[in-house]
């Protein structure tokens, strides 16, 4: 019989879908119990996934259940404290991100997660999407040469309605440091960092274009340099359509993708100074055919952006019952975390 | 009597609000803390206290509700997806529950609905009631039935955990003015283009004036412990229902029409290929979802008797006249007078 860890889920709000799935499908996986302030939306998470049982109250759910893994889901501002209690009472923790507000709160995380022993994860599922495992092994594979240039931007309308646009009742990532552009700050740089892992210069334009009180950051501009390497950093709420675009050039070739319409083009020396353009552009142009009959199959059978995260998960579950790192190391939330902070830093230069 | 009313700025809300206020209830109105009251009518009525809340947080609806005698209960999320739904539907409801035991007052009326039936369990032709069989398989109907499904349970087990009176009102389709087009009528396309579906069904209508005054009826003592289904008199078919739209010159989108047994055969095919060959993992539009699609199309009958007799309620307005009203300049909302009169269209 499979090994099966024990696991509970504390915050039960739109993202712990994606985990609860996984959860309660995956055979090394016990799901134990899930925990939320509302009573009603625990009962239905846990009779939606298969919970043995609920909990309004975390500190009582981790003493009687004793989990060995829990995810936290909650709004960033409690990560911390509840991380810690949990670390505290034995569990690998799986966060929601971004981790914590600040680059000191998460030193701090983890440096508590060493002193137990146990790991601290942060969720940077969008690295494990499909077409980034495959721009990294062309990398890897010296297809792109060496990486000069790696661009990441998201494109999402957030002030034309949804959850960040609420006025009644305000999202609390309002209050991050980063306001808003924190709910994706973890995404844009755990991407940058898998390619270009440190920086000696960091230039960062934080704006607030649509005004108003609700929103600190409607927009952010950014550009990191490493040796002669240059990252863009760049969210947008004012440009169309939705996009979340990752372009790593190198000295060969480039590699690009849309994680919310995946598609793959690499344009790369295929045959020659003269043929290459052309070859390149047949053979872009069938690899985007191709992309969009997956894309609407995957619309269909319901396999949206987070599909990242189901393999993290499968490889993080795999790694803790081997006794073995998990995919997200300590140093790569270091090195995000870092490049955040160095971000954040720049607030109100410009 | 003190009624606190939840939803009040929204589309029933705000009628119910009017009709408590002709009744002579004292109306404590929960509107979210960036509605406009200058667009409410009645917001200057002296029997009118507006009270500011969002649902899904917990503070001050204890506060709201103490000194209330009773709660009318319409606020939900009908837009969003299934956790926003959930957040605007259930948590609400959730939090004034809690909040209403903290204060020891156990009167609620809830606006329910008509979604919450099995409309796929029962055979094409049963009249439905009150005691009709109630959604089975809720995960295969839209977000607003599983929310709405979610809320009469939390509801059940305030009603019997806590001896709390209450009164279920489950509503058919509400139309009214700047609501006349219905999802009943077929599958929207693009913004002005629409599959209609079928033609012959009955649909279960209640214009929103005669809703609302059915609603506030309901907190009377009779209605205690009761559930009632609120559908007008003379029920129109789809097409009767479109053609009077276009007798009082209401924009019709284009319609494709598509006979409704041919809609059914291809959604089952649809949804068979679904369960058997891709595991049920797909998600198809509504229309290709038998579920759904009865719950829309199926033929029935629909009973108001329970309604009539226990709360002494009539629906006032014809369809035609409904549609009159709705379709003229008539203030619909105002307050002070017995019933609105009706001016001439354009005057």
């Amino acid at each position: 019989m499979a090994t099966k860890l024990k696991s509970a889920v504390i915050g039960t709000g739109a993202i712990s879908k994606e985990h609860l799935s996984f959860l309660s499908e995956c055979d090394r996986v016990h799901l134990a119990s899930v925990c939320d302030l509302s009573k009603a939306s625990a009962s239905y998470a846990a009779q939606r996934f298969g919970a043995d049982s609920i909990y309004t109250d975390y500190r009582q759910m981790l003493d009687e259940i004793k989990p060995d893994v829990v995810h936290i889901l909650t709004p960033p501002h409690t990560h911390k404290l509840i991380a810690s209690n949990c670390l505290e009472a034995g569990a690998h923790v799986f966060c929601e991100k971004p981790i914590t507000p600040t680059y000191d709160e998460f030193q701090e995380l983890c440096a508590l997660a060493k002193s137990h022993n146990r790991w601290l994860i942060e969720n940077q599922n969008y690295c494990f999407n499909e077409t980034i495992l495959a721009i990294e092994k062309l990398v890897a594979d010296g297809v792109l040469g060496e990486i000069q240039e790696v661009s990441v931007t998201i494109a999402l309308p957030i002030r034309d309605g949804g959850v960040f646009a609420d006025e009644n009742l305000p999202n609390p990532i309002h209050k991050m440091p980063a306001g808003v552009i924190h709910d994706f700050i973890t995404h844009l740089c755990s991407l940058i960092v898998r390619f270009i892992p440190d920086f000696d210069r960091v230039s960062a334009a934080w704006s607030n274009h649509g005004g108003g009180d609700l929103f600190r950051y409607d927009d952010l501009d950014a550009i990191a340099i490493a040796g002669s390497a240059h990252a863009r950093i760049r969210f947008s709420a004012h440009t169309s359509p939705k996009a979340f675009n990752v372009i790593v050039r190198g000295s060969k070739g480039y590699a690009e993708t849309d994680l919310f319409q995946p598609y793959l083009r690499c344009v790369i020396p295929r045959a020659g100074e003269l043929l290459s353009p052309l070859i390149n552009h047949f053979v872009n142009g069938c690899d985007l055919v191709g992309a969009s009959f997956t894309n609407f199959r995957n619309k269909i059978m319901q396999k949206t952006p987070y599909e990242g995260m189901h393999r993290l998960l499968d490889q993080t579950y795999q790694a803790l019952i081997d006794g073995k790192a998990p995919p997200i190391s300590f140093a790569d939330m270091e090195r995000t975390n870092r490049l955040v902070n160095a971000l954040l830093s720049e607030a109100n230069r410009v | 009597m003190k009624l606190l009313i939840t939803g009040a700025s929204g589309f029933l809300g705000n009628y119910v609000v009017a009709e408590a206020l002709r009744r002579g209830h004292q109306v404590r109105a929960v509107v979210r803390p960036s509605s406009n009251e200058k667009r409410l009518t009645w917001h200057n009525h002296p029997n009118i206290e507006l009270i500011r809340l969002d649902l899904r947080r917990k503070d001050g609806i204890v506060d709201a509700v103490r000194g209330m005698d009773a709660v009318i209960h319409l606020a939900a999320a009908k837009e969003g997806d299934f956790y926003t739904r959930f957040a605007g539907t259930v948590i609400a409801t959730e939090n004034l529950l809690d909040a209403m035991i903290a204060a020891g007052m156990l009167r609620l009326v809830d606006i329910s609905t008509f979604s919450v039936y099995d409309y796929q369990g029962l055979p094409s032709g049963t009249t439905i009631t009150e005691d009709s069989l109630i959604e089975s398989n809720p995960l295969e109907r839209d977000e607003y039935a599983q929310t709405k499904l979610l809320q009469e349970e939390l509801v059940r087990e305030f009603e019997q955990n806590h001896n709390a009176q209450v009164t279920i009102v489950r509503p058919g389709l509400i139309y009214g003015r700047d609501n006349l087009w219905s999802t009943l009528l077929g599958g929207k396309l693009t913004d002005n283009l629409w599959l209609r579906i079928g033609a012959y069904a009955t649909m279960p209508l209640t214009y929103v004036e005669n809703c609302a005054e059915a609603i506030v009826s309901a907190v009377c003592d009779e209605a205690i412990a009761q559930t009632l289904n609120i559908v007008d008199d003379n029920l129109p078919t789809q097409r009767s229902y479109v053609k009077k739209l276009k007798q009082h010159s209401y924009s019709i989108p284009r319609l494709i029409p598509v006979n409704w047994t041919l809609m059914r055969f291809i959604a089952w095919i649809m949804w068979t290929y679904n369960q058997l060959v891709l595991k049920g993992k797909a998600r198809l539009p509504g229309i290709f979802i038998p579920r759904v699609l009865d719950a829309r199309f199926k033929h029935f009958h629909f009973s108001n008797r329970s309604a009539k007799q226990i709360l002494n309620w009539q629906p006032k307005y014809s369809l035609d006249t409904a549609l009159e009203r709705s379709c003229s300049n008539v203030e619909l909302l105002e307050a002070s007078s017995k019933t609105p009169a009706l001016q001439p269209l354009g005057s």
